[in-house]
């Protein structure tokens, strides 16, 4: 009872200084006025009875000054001798800190990693002034094709939503890619924005203006804002920008403003590069009079004092009106919003949130395995205790001592936890998709560190409750007497068996889950490609139309680049194309001429303008005819490359070889002169669909634009022929930035980052789950062995082997062991329809990765048995009866 | 200078805690002038150090405090002894009557031992 209340004032003392203070204040100045009234009554006036009595309390602030240091000391006094001897006492059980810190420096790490991410991506406001009024707004299809798709909104209902009168500003923006010439030419990501994006996002430029209604005037002249990034790198900071020019797409632009360095804009937000520029959009008429064209996204600031549902409900009634207005149109669309901050992350909110969710429940099973750790310990320490309480320390006075030891092990975690976090979260940025929005916003940040410390604090109290408030029930009288013992009645110890079953039902349902996921990422690396990514260097180079009208110019340009980078030393072979795998295709119908017509008309097929030296650029192999040639020009036979499934598909596994095609009923007819491998065109995971490569030569029958470049070379020792297409294409077009330059290899790693990041976080996760594993189920064995030390001992007197210590301690485990096992192999299995969509040519039946999960857990529970076993088998008998 | 006896470390705590076993709830003027009386005012205490000592004796959990009014109704802090201020108490009257006599026979002339 009175126990606690010690505890509770000196509670109050830390939270209350300025209360405590008071009362002091006033408790000595009733001892002034008390002893000042008992002067007076013998007759003293009373000012000098006043003066007299501060005299002998030896002044006022002095007094209050020497209690306030005995305050403030004892405190600080009793903790730092309780943190002393915590550590005193690790020291001494160097093997017990170790592994305590480890699993908490496990639990805790992850955990923070993992809060840094969501903290980021998700939890952190958007950095803009009152950002959670900031909308996004964008329009749904609610007609019988696509019901529920989203769609961008369009511009001529930019209008009508103003209108709205829910809004104190609404911006219409997209992120389009701009060529920077003049000097280096650099291709970059622009956003095309409305005057009123910069009162939206309440943001206004660092230098200069932002635009306004006349630059948005198609007839005005052009003008730009800059990023910070691009002032600094192209501008030299120069403040004196303003009013010059940058030359965008080939047209000169003035400089009229330049955007604060943190500024982070929308399109940083759902892109994965930085906007570097910004230009006024400009609606053409047409356009704003066409609302069935939705090009652009949209944001909107609403009013003070309008809610989110307020602005939804009256942008819905504006909606409908304008579904009256233009049925032709609106009939099948509203528009629906969303705080800009949710909006960018709805896709990764929730896998985002599960996953905090999961490492909160290590983080909860690594406390449960300490606290189990701290019981058996506490057992070896019920002397301690005893001797404690018999010198007189006080109930609270024990606890706070075991709390503090408990701190001190949970902040030594945090601060192993800290560092594992920082090299987790790299790992994880390394690995992550780049559809994870936000990412550059990821950092161990005075929010993060804060949240270290309240889980640290969190966790330390927790595994250190139980077993300070069982050590401290202990009577000392059992202690001393060495008859106490632990508390272990069957509750406990059935709860604590319901534990280790979890702990390794988790473990194995990780297990199993990771294993299906690191298979099939084996498996789909070691899918063919039908072309070789190594030693490929791909660039983009998009042509503006001011300079390129015409298909023949395109062609020209990239047959010069071609024959320029022919004399490059290293350089084996070079395509271009309209589109390279992994960037895109275009699906078009057409028609094999005798053979009759589909019910929908046309066939499918992926069709491609291709240069002759594409196939060898790609390390594609010809598999029956001939490549293309140089003499497939304008004027020729039009002719076409087709893939192997191509003619599996459409002509029954006959021969392609001289057929005609046809892309239209009157167009002209293609001669099929080759079959080639087939290519999977949107990275290994993808489905193969037929395949036709048309020269790039014969404009006349497929007049795309051409626009990628295929380089490659000997070995990896001459990839750095990037400068040297660079010089070649300056040479020809000082305007022509290249863009996406990267290896083959690059692109193919990226596309499978979602598939890498997964099997990653789950490896990681599994890995994490079998070390809590082994420590929880270590913890219960050295409980029962610290508690069955007499007994072992009277074993080993009467000749019992250390194999039957081992067995008899398995054979306490094996249920256990077993049940859990089974227990997570079945909740693997039966959820696993929520992972079987990620998995790759792996059913969910795979008995490998149910046996390897198994196997591994049933090798942790022997693990633990023989390490506790072990130490059990050393006692000396004569030790451990006299325990007795 | 008032003529004043050193206090040995710790034996205002004792006094305290004995004169709230014998005198009930004090406030500390109370206790203040009640030590000074039983010492037949050869002991002048210093009030400003009798604060210090309080505090500690609540750290501990041997006194407890609560405001109430004195007998000339000014509001004051009133000390309480505790149960196991009790036990404290008399923990250290057996210590101390130990190591009175002990020293006390050291003191005495030899061989006047009892």
């Amino acid at each position: 009872m009175s126990g606690w209340r010690p505890a509770l004032n000196r509670l109050r003392e830390w939270l209350h200084p300025a209360a405590v203070e008071r009362e002091l204040d006033e408790e000595l100045r009733a001892h002034v006025e008390l002893m000042t009234d008992d002067l007076v009554a013998q007759g003293m006036a009373p000012d000098a009875a006043r003066r007299h009595a501060a005299m002998r309390l030896g002044g006022l602030d002095q007094a209050k000054e020497r209690t306030r240091d005995v305050r403030g000391l004892a405190a600080l006094a009793t903790a730092w001798r309780d943190v002393r001897y915590a550590l005193r006492w690790l020291r001494r059980a160097p093997g017990f800190a170790a592994v305590t810190i480890a699993t908490l420096t496990l639990g805790i790490g992850v955990n923070v990693a993992i809060f840094t991410l969501v903290d980021a991506v998700v939890l952190r406001p958007l950095a803009y002034p009152d950002a959670s009024r900031v909308m996004a707004i964008w329009e749904v299809d609610t007609g019988p094709r696509t019901p529920g798709a989203r769609m961008t909104v369009a511009p001529g209902n930019l209008g009508d939503y103003r209108l709205a009168d829910v809004f104190s500003a609404v911006a219409g923006w997209a992120i389009r890619a701009r060529s920077i010439g003049g000097g280096e030419p650099e291709a970059v990501q622009a956003e095309e924005v409305t005057p009123e994006y910069f009162e939206t996002l309440g943001v206004a430029p660092a230098l200069g203006r932002a635009f306004t209604a006349d630059d948005a005037d198609a007839g005005g002249s052009r003008v730009a804002l800059l990023s910070h990034g691009l002032w600094q790198r192209r501008f030299a900071s120069d403040a004196a920008v303003l009013g010059r020019r940058i030359i965008l797409d080939g047209q000169p632009h003035v400089i009229v403003g330049v955007m604060p360095p943190g500024f982070t804009s929308p399109g940083d937000l759902v892109a994965a590069a930085r906007t570097a520029v910004w230009v006024p959009a400009v609606y053409p008429p047409e356009l704003l009079a066409n609302r069935g064209d939705h090009e652009i996204r949209v944001l909107a600031r609403l009013l003070p004092g309008i809610t989110v549902d307020q602005a939804r409900t009256r942008l819905g009634a504006v909606s409908e009106a304008l579904a009256e207005q233009y049925p032709d149109t609106n009939r099948d669309v509203r528009a629906a919003l969303q705080p800009l901050g949710d909006d960018i992350v709805r896709d990764v909110r929730q896998p985002l949130v599960v996953l905090l969710a999961l490492v909160a429940l290590i983080l909860t099973i690594a406390c449960v395995n300490v606290a189990n750790l701290l019981l058996a310990r506490g057992v070896a320490r019920r002397r301690e205790m005893a001797v404690r309480f018999a010198l007189g320390a006080s109930r609270a006075r024990v606890v706070t001592a075991l709390v503090t030891e408990c701190l001190v092990l949970a902040t030594l975690a945090a601060v192993g936890g800290t560092l594992l976090a920082a090299w987790v979260t790299n790992l994880l940025i390394a690995t992550a998709p780049a559809t994870l929005p936000r990412l550059a916003d990821v950092s161990l940040d005075g929010r993060v560190l804060a949240y270290t410390a309240l889980v640290a604090v969190a966790t330390g109290l927790l595994f250190g409750m139980i077993p300070a408030w069982q050590a401290s029930h202990s009577r000392p009288i059992d202690a001393l007497a060495g008859t106490g013992r632990a508390v272990a009645t069957p509750a406990v110890m059935r709860w604590r068996a319901t534990l280790i079953v979890a702990q390794l039902a988790l473990s194995a349902f990780l297990l199993v889950w990771a294993g299906l996921m690191v298979k099939s990422l084996v498996r789909l690396n070691s899918v063919p490609l039908g072309f070789d990514p190594t030693n490929v260097v791909a660039a983009q180079m998009v042509l503006p139309e001011t300079r390129y009208p015409t298909p023949a110019a395109r062609l020209q340009f990239f047959e010069a680049v071609t024959a320029r980078l022919r004399e490059v030393p290293g350089v084996r072979a070079i395509g271009f194309a309209n589109a390279l795998p992994m960037r895109g295709a275009w699906s078009s119908g057409f028609r094999i001429d005798g053979l009759p017509p589909p019910e929908s008309g046309f066939l499918q097929a992926a069709f491609q303008a291709v240069s002759v030296g594409y196939f060898d650029a790609l390390g594609m192999s010809l598999e029956d005819g001939r490549l293309l040639r140089d003499e497939d020009a304008d004027g020729t036979e039009p002719v076409a490359v087709v893939s192997r499934l191509f003619e599996r598909r459409y002509l029954n596994g006959d021969s392609a070889i001289g057929r005609t095609l046809r892309r239209a009923p009157t167009a002209p007819a293609i001669r099929i002169v080759g079959v080639i491998a087939d290519v999977r065109r949107e990275g290994r995971a993808s489905t193969l669909e037929p395949q036709v490569y048309l020269p790039a030569a014969q404009i006349a029958i497929y007049p795309v634009r051409l626009a990628h470049l295929a380089v490659r070379v000997d070995s990896a020792a001459a990839l750095p022929v990037v400068p040297a297409l660079r010089t070649i294409v300056e040479g020809i077009d000082a305007e022509q930035p290249l863009s996406q330059v990267r290896t083959l290899d690059e692109i193919l790693y990226g596309a499978s980052a979602d598939r890498r990041f997964r099997a990653v976080l789950f490896a990681m996760f599994a890995v994490l789950a079998v070390a809590l594993a082994s420590i929880g189920t270590y913890g219960v064995v050295a409980f029962v062995v610290s508690q069955r030390t007499p007994e072992i001992g009277v074993r080993l007197a009467m000749g019992a082997t250390t194999w039957h210590i081992y067995r008899w301690l398995l054979t306490r485990l094996v249920v256990l062991v077993l049940g859990g096992v089974v227990l997570g192999l079945i909740a693997a299995r039966g959820l696993g329809r929520y992972v079987e969509g990620l998995l790759f040519q792996v059913t969910l039946n795979d008995a490998a990765s149910y046996a390897g999960a198994a196997l591994m857990l049933l090798a942790v529970g022997v693990g633990a048995c023989i390490v506790a076993g072990r130490q059990a088998t050393r006692i000396d008998p004569t030790t451990a009866l006299r325990y007795e | 200078m008032s003529p004043r006896t050193d206090l040995l470390q710790g034996t205002l705590a004792l006094m305290v805690l004995k004169t709230l076993e014998t005198m009930g709830p004090q406030h500390g003027y109370g206790l203040a002038r009640r030590i000074e009386q039983v010492s037949g005012d050869a002991l002048t205490l210093n009030h400003g150090t009798l604060y210090p000592a309080l505090v500690k004796l609540e750290h501990e959990g041997w006194i407890r405090a609560r405001w109430g009014l004195s007998d000339n109704n000014r509001r004051a802090k009133f000390y309480a002894i505790t149960p196991r201020g009790l036990k404290q108490l008399h923990a250290e009257e057996a210590r101390w009557s130990r190591v009175t006599h002990l020293v006390g026979r050291f003191l005495k002339p030899v061989g006047d031992a009892s």
